[in-house]
């Protein structure tokens, strides 16, 4: 019986990825081909016996919602787990106003209803792999009264933009969360992850809500860093936070080393996704792909190199595909030349014969257009 | 939801010897085909694509993972109410001894009561191990609009290779069967069956009621239940189909017809949408193609990683390929690897063998295809 309830989180206001979150939240993006971002904190919970997950959302949730669907395909219990979808159907005049607290806050009764003492919760916008289990077996030794994760990273000066800082004492302890100002190398990236107790949680959520109607759960727990017991644990292995488009390219393109992917995706913990029945990827004579993933369904005649290719993709002779991502279902035309490209479902390119971007600053092709 | 009044029965009960090794541990349908999916996929996804409800699968080799494999019918959408895949090996019932199903036609009879349970009007009795894509719908309807008391799929097969089959003589203008000859010395037509039987179910119980009871009957569709019909004077109709459809009983069939899946002329192609083959799902990270690969005619799943060459192949779910590593004109099973610098050429490699490093395996001008079973020790 698992102890903790999964929680998955959406972004603070200040998060925002041009383009590709006009049609879905960051959660629904596609990631790596055949995933969606959210399938990370879904299969973490998943794996660590956290069968009961809530996932939250703001804005946009049609995608999400058909991928997540029953929720079955996530490996969870079907009768006494769930992956249930909860909604703030709120219209506020300001986006400020639609806070994490607030949507918690108004499916209260459905986290005070569940027999678990627990909380943990995990961002639908960041991509990595974490045993939940053993993080609150962590934090329940340690007597804390909450447990945050950090990755220590050594480039937040070019990186991580959009992300908060944890900053601890000797002891691990957290003393504050901060943004990330890009002025130090060497920062503890905070990974919006928190393991409490659940009246805890309660309790601050209550509190956030007299301090400021606009709190989110981060403000209330940097208030109460001096008072309360709030310890950080180091995270290891990958980690992307999708928090702007740069970070969303960058973080699919840093998985393109077999190595590197060998160590996020083995048997040992499944990153579980909605299957599509695409059948495999036909490559064909004139095909020459190098560097690259490449998900179900495509067919290929052309050169991809250092990309990811999404499901049921065309690419057609003569065309040149580097340093891309290919979201699902785009026909990239004969002759066509692209270049450091994200290029969104449906579209197909085919008219422009050249569009080069340096993959330091990457263009967006918009979905379903023609080009 | 209720579709429509047919229960479909695939015979899946041979063991597929002629598959040496592969059915070593599996009954033949659970044998991997096309990069991801398994043989049984596709009459199973032809029947939820035609509106059948209900798929019994007469096995009696090795069924438990099989019957794993298709529990529940979630895979196929075949999970809704009144709605299902059920695994028949041989059952031992209150008024009948534990008996080996002792032919095709008896695999059904043991499971008159199964059948019965679902009070179909029609039963549509398929093979389970053959490749092609069919609406079973068009064929009821077929059979419906003649009035018939039984319908046979068939195929034009060159008349030279009609011998292999089992032939039906027909009346060109109304499609009528007027005879069936199996595997005849001098074919007088090029109709040959499929294997795929509609049958009126009322009219089908009372005949296998009877065949169960004749001692000297082979308790067969082929054998004896067809030409049963043909000399009762019923009314039996010859369903043409038009595709892609290959018995894969032998490693070199198998092989050809996966290769089948690299030319488009085949007829073979898996990406329509409007029929898609279905498949259990597994948790695989897409496929890599590394910086030193060198991928051409090649069909290849999610889960495979390639470093090496591979050309005119097809890599099941998981297969990995070393850096500086061949694979040619070959078929890699789930899960096969092939370590650097070894050549895999005209060979199928079973699930999960290994290829060591610098060994070579197969020949390039060899008659039939190797079968590869065992790890091969590496060179060196």
């Amino acid at each position: 019986m698992a102890r903790a309830l999964g929680i998955v989180s959406f972004s603070e206001n200040h998060i925002w990825v041009d383009g590709l979150e006009n049609y879905r939240s960051i959660g629904a993006f596609s990631f790596l081909g055949r995933y969606r971002v959210i399938d990370f904190p879904i299969s973490n919970f998943s794996n660590s016996g956290i069968d009961r997950i809530q996932v939250y959302v703001r804005r946009r949730p049609q995608s999400l919602v058909q991928h997540i669907g029953t929720g079955r395909h996530f490996n969870i219990n079907s009768k006494s787990g769930y992956v249930q979808i909860m909604f703030t159907d709120s219209q506020e005049e300001n986006d400020y106003y639609n806070t994490d607290v607030k949507a918690y806050m108004s499916n209260l009764e459905h986290i005070e209803n569940t027999s678990n003492t627990h909380v943990v919760i995990a961002p639908a916008y960041m991509v990595y792999t974490q045993d939940f289990d053993a993080l609150l077996k962590t934090h329940i030794e340690s007597e804390a009264d909450i447990t945050v994760l950090y990755h220590s990273v050594d480039n937040a000066k070019e990186a991580y933009q959009n992300c908060y800082c944890v900053n601890l004492n000797r002891q691990k302890g957290v003393e504050s969360f901060e943004r990330n100002n890009g002025k130090l190398k060497n920062r503890n990236i905070f990974m919006d992850t928190y393991v409490m107790k659940k009246e805890v949680f309660i309790d601050l959520l209550k509190e956030a809500q007299k301090t400021s109607s606009m709190y989110t759960l981060r403000m209330i727990i940097n208030d109460k860093c001096s008072e309360m017991d709030i310890r950080g644990v180091a995270h290891r292995g990958f980690f992307a936070p999708i928090t702007d488009f740069k970070s969303y390219y960058d973080g699919n393109m840093s998985l393109l080393d077999l190595k590197t992917a060998k160590a996020v995706f083995n048997d040992s913990w499944p990153i579980y996704t909605r299957t599509n029945d695409s059948c495999p990827t036909q490559y064909f004579e004139t095909a020459d792909v190098k560097r690259s993933f490449v998900a179900n369904g495509c067919m290929i005649e052309g050169t991809v190199e250092n990309s990811v290719v999404g499901r049921e993709c065309v690419i057609k002779p003569g065309a040149v595909v580097k340093n891309c991502i290919i979201l699902t279902n785009v026909v990239i035309g004969e002759g066509v030349h692209i270049e450091g490209q994200v290029v969104d479902k449906n579209a197909r390119v085919t008219k422009m014969k050249e569009i080069l971007a340096d993959p330091e600053m990457p263009g967006y092709i918009r979905r379903n257009d023609i080009v | 939801m209720k579709q429509n009044s047919m229960l479909a029965m695939i015979l899946a009960g041979g063991r597929g010897s002629r598959l040496h090794e592969l059915t070593n541990k599996v009954a033949k349908p659970a044998v991997a085909y096309g990069g991801k999916y398994k043989i049984i996929d596709f009459p199973l996804s032809n029947c939820a694509n035609s509106g059948i409800d209900v798929v019994g699968v007469l096995t009696q080799y090795e069924s438990v993972l099989l019957n794993s494999y298709v529990a529940g019918g979630s895979s196929w959408g075949l999970d809704a109410r009144d709605s299902g895949v059920f695994v028949l090996p041989p059952r031992e019932k209150s008024d009948a001894n534990l008996n080996v199903y002792r032919g095709t036609a008896d695999a059904i009879s043991q499971n008159i009561d199964f059948v019965d349970s679902y009070e179909p009007e029609y039963i549509l009795i398929l093979s389970g191990d053959h490749i092609y894509k069919m609406n079973y719908a068009k064929m009821l309807k077929y059979h419906k609009e003649n009035n018939a008391d039984a319908t046979i799929a068939v195929i034009e097969v060159p008349m030279k290779e009609a011998s292999r089959f089992g032939i039906m003589n027909t009346d060109t203008q109304t499609g009528q069967i007027v005879e069936f000859e199996e595997k005849p010395e001098h074919p007088k037509s090029n109709l040959a069956s499929m294997g795929i039987y509609i049958f009126n179910w009322k009219l089908l119980r009372k005949l296998l009621v009877a065949d169960m009871k004749n001692e000297s009957s082979n308790h067969d569709f082929g054998k004896d239940i067809i030409p049963t019909l043909l000399n009762d004077g019923k009314r039996l109709f010859a369903y043409k189909f038009k595709g892609y459809w290959k018995d894969v009983g032998t490693i070199d069939s198998l092989w050809e017809a996966n290769m089948d899946l690299l030319d488009k002329k085949s007829g073979l192609n898996l990406d329509d949408r409007t029929w898609k083959i279905y498949t259990e799902d597994t948790p695989t990270f897409p496929q890599y193609i590394a910086e030193t690969a060198d991928v051409k005619n090649a069909y290849i799943t999610q889960g495979c990683a390639v470093e090496g060459k591979v050309h005119n192949s097809v890599l099941f779910t998981g297969a990995q390929v070393g850096e500086g590593a061949q694979v040619l004109d070959s078929v890699l099973m789930p899960g096969a690897i092939v370590e650097s610098g070894a050549v895999v050429q005209r060979a199928l490699v079973a699930d999960g063998v290994k290829i060591g490093s610098q060994a070579v395996v197969g020949d390039a001008n060899s008659e039939h295809i190797e079968l590869i079973a065992k790890n091969v020790k590496g060179v060196g």
